[in-house]
C-alpha cells in the first residue's frame, strides 16, 4: 500500500468517522479529554497499522473499537488518581434502550458542543475541534488567534462543560426550539465567514464554507423534518451555486452584475426545493428566520435577471424576517430591496435615518447601500463619497477594491477595474 | 449535581416594604418551594438584607491586617439579594428549576464544587 494510498484512506475515515468515534467513546470516558485523546490514538494506531493489515472495511467500527479500548486501558490506569472534573452526564445511560432508535450519536455531540450556556465564540471552536475533528492549530487559525489562546479557549469550554453538568443528550422535541438556534448560530457563523471574510486579502475563506456545509448536511441528515435546518442547508446551497460568479480576476462582482449564466444550475435546483420544504414545514405564519433567509436567496436565484428579480416578494419576505428576527442588518437589506419597488428616493430616507442606530456604527454596508442609491439618484459626488467610507470601514481587501473602484468610477477620472 | 441560585435584584429594605408587597414577594417564594417539594427536590436558602448592611475586610497591604470597610465587595446596581441551593440532575434541570424562581432581575446558575467526587 503506497503513502498516498494510506493518506488518502486516513483522511476519509477521519472525515467519515471522527464525530462518530468520538460521540461514542465519549459515552465510555465521560470525559472529553480522554476520549479525545483516546481517538486520537485510534488514528496514530490506523496510520500504524493499515499498511500492514489492510484497510478494514468498516473503518468506523475499527477506530470505535481501538479508540474504545484505549479509553478504557487509560480509565484502568488513571482509577487511582484524583479525578479534577466531575464525570460528564450522560442521561438515559443507565436506562432501558432509547425510545428514539435511529438518533444519531453525533446529534448528542452537536448539541453539548452548541449548548446556549456556552459563549458562540466557544460553542464554534469546540464544534469544528470535537464535530469536525480539526486539529487546535487550525481551529487557531480560522480564528485568528494564537494556538495557546485557542487551546485555553477549548480547555474552558470542556471544563464548563463538565464542571456545570451540561448534559450529553439530544433534547427533547419541546425544547429544540430553544436549542436548535445555539446550533444553527454556529454554521451561519462560519457560513457568513466563509462567504465574505471580515478582514484579510481574499473575498472569502473556502474552508469555512466547506465546513459550514458539512455540519448543515449533518443536520439536514440528522433532522430531515426540522424547517429550520432544511433553510439553513438550502442558503448554503444557494451561495455555493452563485460563488463562482462572485468573483471576475481578483475583482468582486455584486449581485447585480453577475453573469448568471456561470451560477450552478444543478445546485440553485437543490437549494430551491430545499427553501420550499422549509417554508412548507413551518408553522403558517411562523416561518423562522433560516427558512426565511433561504426563501429570499431562493427568489434571488430564481430571477432571469436582477431586473426581473420579484422584489415585492423580496420586500415581503423581509417583513417576515423583521418580525421573527428583528435585526438592523435586516432592515437595510429591506431598505434596499424596497428602493427597487418605491424608488431609490424614498429608501435613501430610510437608510439615512437608519445610519443614526449605534448598532450599525461602523458597519460598512450602511455607506455602501448609501452610495449606490445615491448613484442611481444622479447624485455622483455624495455617491463616491460614500463608497469611500464604506471602503474605510471594510477590511476585507477585495471588498475594499470594489468600493475604491465604484469611487473612482464616478469621480469621473478613474478607471474601473474588472 | 447540587446548583446555587443566585437572584439578583435592586437592593430592597424588605423591613420598609408595604405589607402587601412583602406578603407577594413570600407568597412566590412560598410557590417556589411548593414547586422544589412537589418534585421531591433537596433545596435549602435564604434571603439576604440589603448591601447596604455588608461590611467587607479587606488586605489593607502586605504584612497587614485585614481592614473592616462599609458596603459590599463589589458596588453593583443590582446585588446579590438571596439565595437558594437545589439538586438537579443536569445544568438543564438546573435551569428549569431556576425558570420557576422568582427573580428581580436576573438569576446566576452556578455548580457547587464537590469535595467528596
Amino acid at each position: 500500500m503506497g503513502r498516498d494510498e494510506l493518506t488518502d484512506a486516513v483522511a476519509d475515515a477521519h472525515r467519515r468517522g471522527w464525530a462518530r468515534v468520538l460521540a461514542t467513546v465519549v459515552r465510555v470516558t465521560r470525559d472529553l479529554d480522554a476520549a479525545e485523546d483516546a481517538v486520537q490514538e485510534a488514528f496514530a494506531a490506523a496510520v500504524e497499522l493499515w499498511p500492514r493489515q489492510g484497510v478494514p472495511a468498516d473503518t468506523t467500527a475499527w477506530l470505535t473499537t481501538v479508540a474504545r479500548n484505549r479509553a478504557l486501558d487509560a480509565l484502568r490506569r488513571e482509577r487511582t488518581l484524583a479525578r479534577k472534573l466531575p464525570l460528564l452526564i450522560v442521561p438515559g445511560d443507565d436506562a432501558p434502550a432509547e425510545a428514539d432508535p435511529i438518533e444519531d450519536e453525533r446529534l448528542r455531540l452537536v448539541f453539548t458542543c452548541c449548548h446556549p450556556a456556552l459563549s458562540l465564540p466557544a460553542r464554534v471552536a469546540l464544534t469544528l475541534r470535537m464535530v469536525c475533528g480539526l486539529p487546535t492549530p487550525d481551529v487557531a487559525r480560522l480564528f485568528l488567534v494564537s494556538q495557546p489562546t485557542m487551546a485555553a479557549r477549548l480547555t474552558r469550554a470542556k471544563k464548563k462543560i463538565q464542571a456545570a453538568g451540561i448534559p450529553y443528550r439530544v433534547p427533547a422535541a419541546h425544547e429544540l426550539p430553544d436549542r436548535l438556534p445555539a446550533a444553527l448560530a454556529v454554521v451561519s457563523l462560519l457560513l457568513t465567514e466563509g462567504h465574505t471574510a471580515s478582514r484579510g486579502e481574499s473575498l472569502g475563506r473556502p474552508e469555512l464554507v466547506r465546513t459550514a456545509t458539512e455540519l448543515a448536511e449533518v443536520l439536514a441528515e440528522l433532522m430531515p423534518d426540522e424547517a429550520e435546518v432544511l433553510g439553513l442547508l438550502a442558503t448554503v446551497r444557494l451561495a455555493a451555486a452563485r460563488s463562482t460568479a462572485r468573483l471576475a480576476g481578483d475583482g468582486l462582482v455584486v449581485l447585480s452584475a453577475q453573469d448568471r449564466s456561470r451560477w450552478d444550475r444543478a445546485l440553485i435546483e437543490d437549494g430551491c426545493a430545499l427553501a420550499a420544504r422549509a417554508m412548507r414545514r413551518s408553522a403558517p405564519g411562523r416561518a423562522g428566520p433560516y427558512a426565511l433567509h433561504a426563501a429570499i436567496a431562493a427568489v434571488h436565484s430564481e430571477a432571469p435577471t436582477y431586473e426581473e428579480t420579484d422584489w415585492a416578494q423580496i420586500v415581503a419576505l423581509y417583513d417576515l424576517l423583521l418580525a421573527a428576527a428583528p435585526s438592523p442588518v435586516t432592515e437595510l437589506a429591506r431598505a434596499a430591496a424596497r428602493s427597487h419597488v418605491t424608488g431609490p428616493a424614498a429608501a435613501l430616507e430610510e437608510v439615512t435615518a437608519l445610519a443614526a442606530d449605534p448598532r450599525l456604527a461602523g458597519y460598512h454596508g450602511v455607506p455602501a447601500v448609501r452610495a449606490d442609491l445615491l448613484r442611481r439618484l444622479g447624485r455622483n459626488a455624495e455617491a463616491a463619497a460614500s463608497y469611500e467610507e464604506a471602503a474605510a470601514s471594510t477590511a476585507n481587501e477585495v471588498e475594499r477594491s470594489f468600493l475604491l473602484a465604484q469611487a473612482a468610477e464616478l469621480s469621473g477620472g478613474g478607471c474601473p477595474q474588472g | 449535581m447540587k446548583y446555587m441560585l443566585m437572584l439578583f435584584e435592586p437592593d430592597t429594605d424588605w423591613d420598609t416594604v408595604p405589607e402587601t408587597a412583602r406578603t407577594a414577594a413570600l407568597d412566590e417564594h412560598a410557590a417556589f418551594i411548593a414547586y422544589l417539594d412537589s418534585r421531591g427536590i433537596d433545596h435549602s436558602g435564604a434571603a439576604l438584607r440589603p448591601s447596604t448592611t455588608a461590611t467587607t475586610l479587606r488586605p489593607a497591604g502586605p504584612d497587614q491586617d485585614m481592614l473592616v470597610t462599609d458596603g459590599p465587595y463589589i458596588e453593583l446596581k443590582e446585588n446579590l439579594a438571596g439565595f437558594y441551593i437545589v439538586e438537579a440532575a443536569d445544568l438543564d434541570d438546573a435551569v428549569e428549576i431556576a425558570r420557576h424562581c422568582p427573580t428581580g432581575t436576573g438569576t446566576e446558575i452556578r455548580p457547587l464544587w464537590d469535595a467528596t467526587s
